[in-house]
């Protein structure tokens, strides 16, 4: 459960596309092994957010911090050695690489083989293959650790998207969509081995969803977006009661 | 498991560690077959092996960037040459002793591999290959007109091996030399691609973004293996300027910079062994057709080529591995399964590894 302590922050993250203020002045606080979902219509500027503090944009204004550091103005690559790591709304495997080859490149990066001349010539399929597969196991995949990812069914792919994303050993994790593309069983526990996995390792979420089923199950905090700001951020049932959000969610679907 | 594994991607595993009897024999009568092989063969087919050798490293090379890294050059040959020149004028206006000339003379390669290579990793797909392009014609340009140093049209002449390598025409000890030498570039090279730097580079081939999602710096390693690729064409021209007696600026030209292209994808990019392959079968296409109607030549090639790519885009090592032939004629394209969202696809397994051509 949250701690006290804030291990993420922005303060008046801006970014616009034109004319169009897809995240205009959000300031945000996640606090250590909080589960917080991001919520808002379509175009309410979530992931735009999410690729602004991972660094694939490069934002306008603001400054994100994270675990005591500023991270606005890393490369990607950098903010995910922070700590970091990321899922994606749609799937984003390495497709003709088998699923435990996939959680093994997470793993050479993360404890730095990848460029290690020394680990040349140490053979890359038994290289952190143990480590992988446990990964591999606490997503329910194991079975599958030699398939292509590219021919895992999608619900698996955003399982060893996971493990991916775990293997950086990150303190935060985001999660674009977790559940998107499933058939609502298939959400449910999807959503729960997430919450599990984020419990036992002490991780904090923050997880953008359009299931409201998923969102109020499973989110300790909730901030909704609208038109590139925060409209609301509360607790579930403070949120579920806002007027405004009931206006805005209303409003777009009818 | 292990079985799984060696299923993998890259199907076909060098027996390092004595994974497949097979594998084991086939290298056995290999390396048998080809250390006998100048005692019995005419000189021509002794030059012709050489020959062979330092267009299957060069072609080994190229892969490592196309077949492994996803990026498609089309100017490797500027590394092939900067190998050969430097080897010549370091024998030559340096007065180096040829050994050292030829160790020393891949490093100068690596060298313009790394400058060259820092503003090509920037770019992606078809600018990537136009950059590489350039920048092989900047190579051809500078050796062209230079004339007072590397002799312009005519080259550098005259630059041959020490003399235990060296017998006119061709020694057997040169073509020893050039087997013993490729066959440990083409390991290191093996095992390069097979480390964890390798398979980070395949995750990179496959998709960039999540790559740099998971933490790699996709530029830097696309520098590195641009700079290993760079390093060992140049090992390739070193070979090949001791082994011709010369050099000259077609060494940087445009057709040699298709060689390599065209061995890999006859061979097949997405096997180790793939332009292997495509080297002894493009050189044997050449000696049997080729030869007889050159100026017929580029258009066999090319009919060829498209015939491969075409019916086997996996090459001949994707056609044998993905057994590929029982789909003929001009089967769909099956590469990857690509999954819809929500859609549960069985795996078919077996069909998918070995590599395919998909791409």
């Amino acid at each position: 459960m949250a701690g006290d302590k804030v291990i993420f922050a922005c303060k008046g993250l801006s970014k616009a596309f034109g004319g169009l203020r897809a995240v205009d002045g959000v300031d945000l606080e996640v606090r250590e092994g909080e589960l917080r979902a991001l919520i808002g219509p379509n175009g309410a500027g979530k992931s735009t957010f999410f690729n602004l503090v991972t660094g694939q944009l490069r934002r306008d204004r603001g400054e994100v911090y994270f675990n005591g550091h500023r991270i606005d103005g890393l490369a990607p690559y950098q903010v995910m050695r922070k700590g970091i790591a990321r899922t994606f709304q749609i799937t984003s495997t390495f497709r003709r690489l088998t699923a435990l080859e996939n959680v093994q490149v997470a793993l050479f990066v993360h404890h730095q083989r990848h460029l290690n001349p020394l680990a040349l010539f140490v053979p890359g399929h038994k290289s952190m293959a143990e480590q992988a597969l446990h990964l591999l196991e606490q997503v329910g995949l194991a079975d599958s650790a030699h398939k292509p990812a590219g021919v895992l069914s999608y619900g698996d792919q955003k399982r060893l998207e996971l493990a991916i994303a775990l293997a950086s050993e990150p303190r935060l994790l985001l999660l674009d969509e977790p559940t998107a593309g499933m058939a609502p069983t298939e959400r449910r526990e999807a959503m729960a081995l997430i919450a599990r996995i984020a419990r036992e390792r002490g991780l904090t979420l923050l997880f953008t969803e359009h299931d409201m089923d998923v969102v109020f199950g499973y989110a300790e905090r909730i901030t909704v977006m609208h038109q590139g700001k925060v409209l609301v951020e509360g607790l579930p049932e403070e949120v579920r009661a806002s007027p405004e959000v009931q206006r805005v969610y209303l409003g777009e679907h009818g | 498991m292990q079985g799984a594994l060696r299923k993998g991607l890259v199907g076909w595993r060098v027996p390092v560690v004595g994974v497949s009897v097979l594998a084991v024999v086939g290298w056995v009568l290999f390396l048998g077959a080809s250390l006998v092989f100048p005692k019995l063969a005419p000189v021509f087919w002794v030059q012709f092996a050489i020959d062979l050798f330092v267009l299957t490293l060069f072609g080994l090379s190229l892969n490592l960037l196309m077949g492994y890294g996803g990026m498609v050059s089309f100017g490797h040959a500027a590394y092939y040459a900067l190998g050969a020149y430097a080897s010549a004028l370091l024998v030559k206006k340096a007065g180096l002793p040829m050994p050292l000339a030829f160790v020393l003379g891949p490093f100068f390669a690596a060298g313009g591999a790394m400058v060259f290579g820092f503003f090509a990793v920037r770019l992606t797909a078809i600018y990537f290959a136009m950059l590489t392009l350039a920048f092989s014609q900047i190579v051809f340009a500078v050796v062209f007109k230079w004339t007072k140093f590397t002799g312009g049209d005519d080259g550098i002449q005259g630059v041959w091996p020490i003399k235990a390598l060296a017998a006119p025409p061709v020694s057997d000890n040169y073509y020893y030399f050039s087997l013993g030498v490729v066959l440990v570039c083409a390991l290191l090279l093996y095992l390069i691609v097979n480390s964890p730097f390798g398979y980070t580079l395949r995750a990179i081939r496959e998709n960039p973004r999540r790559a740099e999602m998971a933490g790699v710096n996709v530029r830097l390693h696309q520098w590195v293996a641009f700079v290993i690729a760079g390093f060992f064409a140049g090992v390739a021209g070193s070979l090949f300027v001791f082994f011709q007696g010369s050099v000259n600026p077609d060494y940087a030209g445009v057709a040699r910079s298709t060689d390599p292209l065209i061995v890999a994808l006859l061979g097949g990019m997405h096997n180790y062994l793939g332009p292997a392959v495509g080297a002894l079968l493009y050189k044997i296409i050449f000696f049997y057709v080729g030869r007889q109607f050159p100026f017929l030549w580029q258009l066999i090639v090319g009919i060829i080529l498209l015939g491969v790519i075409l019916l086997f885009p996996g090459g001949i090592m994707g056609a044998i591995t993905e057994r590929r032939w029982r789909r003929l004629p001009f089967g769909r394209r099956k590469g990857v399964p690509t999954v819809a969202p929500g859609e549960v696809e069985t795996p078919t397994g077996s069909s998918v590894g070995g590599g395919n051509g998909g791409r």
